[in-house]
């Protein structure tokens, strides 16, 4: 080790170091891009209910138009936990990490989407 | 050796400084919740869960209350007091109430009464849900009761008077983009920086996102193709305040026309010469209290309107034709096919 770090030149060593300095800017710049992660859309009836982060652990009470739902968001999952209705598709569904969840009875569809992709932070009208 | 003991000390120095960058770095945090009447969203940049959701909460708490003091459906609000008191004595509301109310009186001035905050007796006349309109007798009775200058407001005593009876004030044109302004205000005494609030249409935004760009608004179409929420232009802004009055939000078809809930407060009936209006400026109150006048003026006047007070605008006309004043150009971006 000593001597291969003697071998070197000055050049060597300056290209060591940017070499690093470049993987680590890399690394903070990746973070800084996709820091915004993704969402969980609800709508009941069509018309958006909630939005919530996948990246924070939470459960909602959801009311449909035929009883209630619970939605879980935990480990930047989501699942139906609970559903006031006959068929429970989507609460057998399980976790999902992107796609949809769709509640049929309720009229709930719950949708989980990238946020940056989607690139629109607020919608007016 | 010397060598390898100054490579090491460098490369612990970069990866220290690097791993400092992550740690306590800004996030965004996001929540909705149903106040005044309509879906209230709050998104803000914080460095911790807990620091956004104390924040959040008490926002949250703020639009609230004072969505309760001038909610003209609730027969316990201030502005109930105002109205059921007209024509008889003034009544002592609150600052923010009779802020907003000032507001109000401010933009039907520059407006000449294309907006109206008293077109409270012809509102009360239009059921939209239950496609009701109303008759030419009962529009000819409520529309004299229709005139912002018969609003007394005493600033030292903060109190209104509504000189006539049967007078009505109704906030609903702008007391969501004042409740977006004071969120913000309450945003920033919790400590936030950078952030976004949406109640309905009204959006204030500010500072930067994490990333360091800014906020995008997408600005809905008005006639729809299918996709839900499908937008026609999007927008960027930094510390802006952006709301949008739109033919579509409550109305209903008969016999081939559409009837909305953007009054004209000379006529009494919707106004016809556009789709949608959306204002920019540095406030919700202006951008609230304006999108709805610019509307009822329609494209050509509208726009000079906006010239007049210094505010951008986007009008999407009768025909689909989007207009905006110049300084917007540059921050917009028409999506495809529009």
């Amino acid at each position: 080790m000593k001597k291969a770090i003697r071998n070197t030149t000055i050049a060597d060593r300056i290209l060591f170091l940017l070499l690093i300095v470049t993987s680590i800017a890399g690394l903070v710049y990746t973070r800084e891009a996709f820091s915004l992660g993704s969402d969980v859309l609800v709508e009941v009836n069509g018309k958006p209910v909630y939005t919530l982060a996948l990246d924070v652990n939470t459960e909602i009470s959801i009311e449909g138009t035929d009883g209630r739902t619970v939605l879980e968001i935990k480990n930047n999952k989501v699942r139906m936990r609970e559903a006031d209705c006959s068929n429970q598709t989507c609460v057998k569904q399980g976790w999902i990490s992107k796609g949809t969840i769709v509640c049929l009875p309720n009229n709930i569809v719950v949708i989980v989407g990238s946020r940056s992709k989607k690139d629109i932070d607020a919608i007016t009208g | 050796m010397n060598a390898l003991r100054n490579i090491s000390l460098l490369i612990l120095i970069l990866l220290t400084s690097a791993l400092s960058c992550s740690f306590g770095k800004a996030s965004v945090f996001s929540k909705t919740m149903p106040l005044m009447d309509t879906m209230v969203s709050i998104t803000v940049v914080a460095d911790s869960k807990e620091a956004a959701e104390s924040a959040m909460q008490r926002t949250f708490a703020e639009i609230g209350r004072f969505g309760e003091l001038i909610n003209f459906y609730s027969e316990n609000s201030e502005l109930a007091g105002i109205n059921r008191n007209a024509g008889m004595h003034a009544v002592k509301v609150s600052p923010e109430s009779l802020d907003v109310i000032e507001q109000a009186v401010i933009a039907a001035e520059k407006s000449g009464g294309a907006f109206d905050p008293t077109i409270g007796p012809v509102v009360r006349l239009w059921d939209f849900p239950n496609r009701r309109k109303p008759t030419e007798f009962e529009l000819a009775q409520a529309l004299p009761l229709v005139n912002y200058k018969d609003i007394l407001i005493d600033r030292a005593a903060f109190t209104v008077f509504l000189k006539r009876k049967g007078m009505m004030i109704d906030l609903g044109g702008i007391a969501k983009g004042y409740a977006a302004d004071l969120a913000v205000e309450s945003l920033k005494k919790e400590g936030i920086r950078s952030g976004l609030v949406s109640i309905a249409g009204d959006i204030r935004t500010f500072g930067v996102k994490p990333d360091k760009g800014l906020w995008v608004i997408g600005i809905k179409n008005p006639r729809q193709t299918g996709e839900r929420d499908e937008i026609i232009a999007r927008i960027r802004l930094g510390d802006k305040a952006i709301s949008t009055a739109g033919d579509y939000e409550r109305f209903f078809l008969s016999e081939g026309k559409r009837y909305h809930h953007l009054l004209d407060p000379k006529s009494g009936y919707p106004a016809e010469l556009c789709r949608s209006v959306s204002v920019i400026a540095e406030k919700g109150v202006i951008t609230d209290g304006f999108d709805n006048a610019i509307f009822i003026l329609g494209p050509e006047k509208g726009l000079k309107l906006a010239k007049e007070i210094g505010v951008d605008a986007i009008i999407i006309d009768g025909s689909g034709t989007i207009h905006m004043t110049d300084a917007i150009k540059d921050k917009i971006t028409i999506e495809k096919g529009h």
